[in-house]
């Protein structure tokens, strides 16, 4: 009993911390989503939907693209690294890939908005290649600008992820499907990748989770509609003062965030069961 | 260190508190209070501030700035709100920079002081902004800083004749399809301003909107205007923000896009525009807006903040401030600021835009009401 009190006195700190700044402010906030003039109602939510149904699909379409595309290239990393056959290059990979997990959302969208112009450094370089000319370039900067951005900012995050816990991997079943003759692809996905499955959701969930938060991104990368929720949460502030629309838009991206911390809790929880 | 000495220190301590009011009447301190961009507030303290204080010495000014945008203008308004709520005798904001829509409710609430006639530049504006904000009459307690303006950027080396007027150009976005941009009503006024712009020259009552009286009726009659401009956005680029339109047209991505003047000379000035970029301002009207001086009820130092207005709105200061360093139209009438001017410098500001056409294009933004309505009808439906 009395350890019990003590250890409730331990973490009684950390728990004041997330009651003040994590609990308060949330209720606080979808409180207000619910409030209408004189009581509670759903008149909020009514406005969100008639108006930025578009760009909810188009943030959960938007990031549920980038984050298969973050798991698709951190695997590819990973896997590299791991049964890559030519030392140079292994090094050089492991050296770059992480250069992008210390350039801020919003230096990386800034630098995005000259990068992906129709007139802008990549399709520049193209058209001096003489691939493509001049006339034929298309910009990036729309939806899939913030793809783009994304997935560049966010891959390395999970890559680091992925290929720790594959170098950790017992490396006996790797060898034991080389000596049988699978290819690396094989191996990858049929050996690597199931044993590092844990790994990798969480380090996806996380990034899903991060990428719903970004405001900067959308804002600078693509000006045009449909956009993400964020920008409309700013908009209603900035402009209308109305702080519950952007509070009902705000309860839907919790419902987001919250249906993918769902999954990562069960997926803990069936982890610490087997183990 | 003893309990006496302790003792005697606090004392002392106090009794130097006592003395401190006392001293600071010699030197008293104006507190310039700005809503807008990180411009505003260097303007005022690396530019206004070192000449006022030169001719008056004494006089300290210290500027804060609030922030951008109408959200800028809403912390002064908290803060004056605030010590009126709290009684107290002397309010710390001595000057305020603020929007129209802020001044407004301002006057409305008996924020501010009554202060122009008592100013000698306030006989050197006669504009109808300085009287009117929004629909609300100011007249008397703002002294308009600057004004901006909208207008159309264009590349002249792809757009030889640029179009005159919102039909016009119309029917150039139709045979030039993607090559203007705007940026929407999200990403900052100049997109903002060019659709009030749209409505005013498509809709049946652009006076009502701009003067008032409110009518809650009016924004039935939209319909057709907005969807004239779903249509032509279907052939238009929406850039990411005022910058990201000035951006298009520097690389050559559009031809043409909505700009803020002041924006406009100030890229060109610093090598981010090519000079050969020309300003059109479209007919029937696009918006503008100032934005104003005002001293609230209850400033501390009052007079000394009379000075700084009158300091600040002077020909000289406006010429050689407002128009040749920050490129942006004077508060007061520009005929008191010419004779302050090389002939470059008024030539370089009035060559595209004349004061002619400022004075019978150059619209106010909407009143408050509409301001939000068009915002929200624009959502509703061209967005959607």
């Amino acid at each position: 009993m009395h350890s019990r009190l003590l250890s409730f006195a331990l973490v009684a700190p950390a728990l004041a911390l997330v009651a003040a700044l994590f609990v308060y402010p949330l209720a606080f906030s979808l409180g207000s989503a619910f409030t209408v003039q004189g009581g509670i109602g759903l008149d909020n939510f009514a406005k969100a939907f008639e108006l930025y149904q578009t760009d909810i699909l188009f943030t959960f379409v938007i990031i549920g693209i980038s984050t298969a595309l973050i798991g698709a290239l951190s695997i590819a990393i990973g896997g590299y690294l791991v049964l890559g056959e030519h030392p140079l290059a292994v090094a050089a990979l492991g050296w770059l890939y992480r250069w992008p997990l210390f350039v801020p959302f919003i230096v990386a969208a800034q630098c995005m908005r000259t990068f992906l112009a129709k007139n802008g450094l990549m399709n520049n370089a193209i058209v001096s290649t003489g691939l493509l000319d001049a006339a034929s370039t298309q910009s990036f900067l729309d939806w899939r600008g913030i793809v783009i951005t994304f997935v560049w900012k966010q891959t390395p995050f999970v890559a680091l992820m992925v290929a720790g816990a594959m170098a950790a991997l017992d490396r006996s079943t790797i060898e034991a499907a080389r000596n049988l003759g699978a290819s690396r692809a094989r191996i990858l996905l049929e050996i690597i990748v199931p044993q590092v499955r844990a790994t990798l959701m969480v380090g996806l969930i996380l990034s899903f989770v991060t990428m719903m938060s970004v405001l900067s991104v959308p804002l600078m990368v693509s000006g045009g509609t449909p956009t993400m929720l964020t920008v409309d949460m700013a908009y209603r502030i900035n402009s209308f003062g109305d702080y519950g629309v952007a509070n009902a838009l705000g309860f839907i991206s919790y419902l987001m965030t919250g249906a993918v911390a769902w999954i990562y809790l069960r997926e803990t929880m069936r982890a610490r069961g087997a183990a | 260190m003893n309990r006496r000495s302790v003792l005697v220190t606090l004392t002392m301590a106090g009794l130097v508190l006592a003395l401190t009011p006392a001293l600071a009447q010699q030197r008293v301190t104006v507190n310039v209070m700005t809503a807008g961009d990180q411009n505003m507030v260097e303007y005022v303290t690396d530019y206004l501030a070192p000449l006022f204080e030169k001719q008056n010495p004494g006089i300290r000014v210290r500027a804060v700035g609030t922030g951008p945008g109408d959200a800028g203008s809403q912390k002064i308004w908290e803060r004056l709100d605030a010590q009126r709520k709290a009684n107290a005798s002397a309010w710390d904001v001595d000057v305020a920079v603020v929007h129209q829509r802020m001044a407004g409710q301002m006057v409305q609430e008996g924020l501010l002081n009554r202060y122009r006639d008592s100013v000698d530049t306030g006989k050197l504006v006669s504009r109808d902004t300085a009287r009117k904000a929004l629909g609300t009459d100011v007249d008397g307690y703002v002294l308009p800083m600057f004004h901006s303006q909208t207008a159309l950027a264009y590349n002249p080396a792809l757009v030889p004749n640029p179009p005159k007027t919102y039909d016009e150009l119309v029917s150039w976005v139709q045979a030039n399809p993607r090559k203007f941009g705007h940026n929407g009503i999200k990403g900052g006024m100049s997109g903002v301003a060019f659709v009030f712009g749209w409505v005013y020259a498509n809709s049946p009552n652009p006076a009502q909107l701009m003067e008032g009286p409110y009518d809650p009726a009016l924004k039935n009659t939209w319909g057709p205007a907005f969807a004239k401009l779903k249509e032509f956005n279907k052939n238009v680029v929406i850039t990411p923000g005022n910058a990201g339109t000035l951006d298009m047209l520097n690389r050559g991505e559009i031809a043409m896009g909505p700009v803020w003047v002041d924006m406009f000379y100030t890229w060109q000035a610093d090598g981010k525009l090519p000079p050969t970029m020309r300003l059109q301002l479209l007919s029937p009207g696009m918006p503008g807006q100032p934005m104003y001086y005002v001293i609230p009820q209850k400033a501390a130092n009052a007079e000394a903040a009379k000075k700084f207005v009158a300091f600040a709105t002077s020909p000289a200061i406006q010429a050689e401030g407002i128009v040749k360093r920050f490129n942006w139209y004077p508060g007061i009438d520009a005929q008191h600021v010419q004779s302050h001017l090389d002939h470059a410098a008024w030539e370089r500001l009035f060559k595209d835009v004349s004061p002619q056409d400022l004075a019978s294009k150059g619209k106010p933004m909407p009143i408050s009401e509409y301001f939000k309505e068009i915002q929200e009808a624009y959502e509703r439906q061209v967005a959607n």
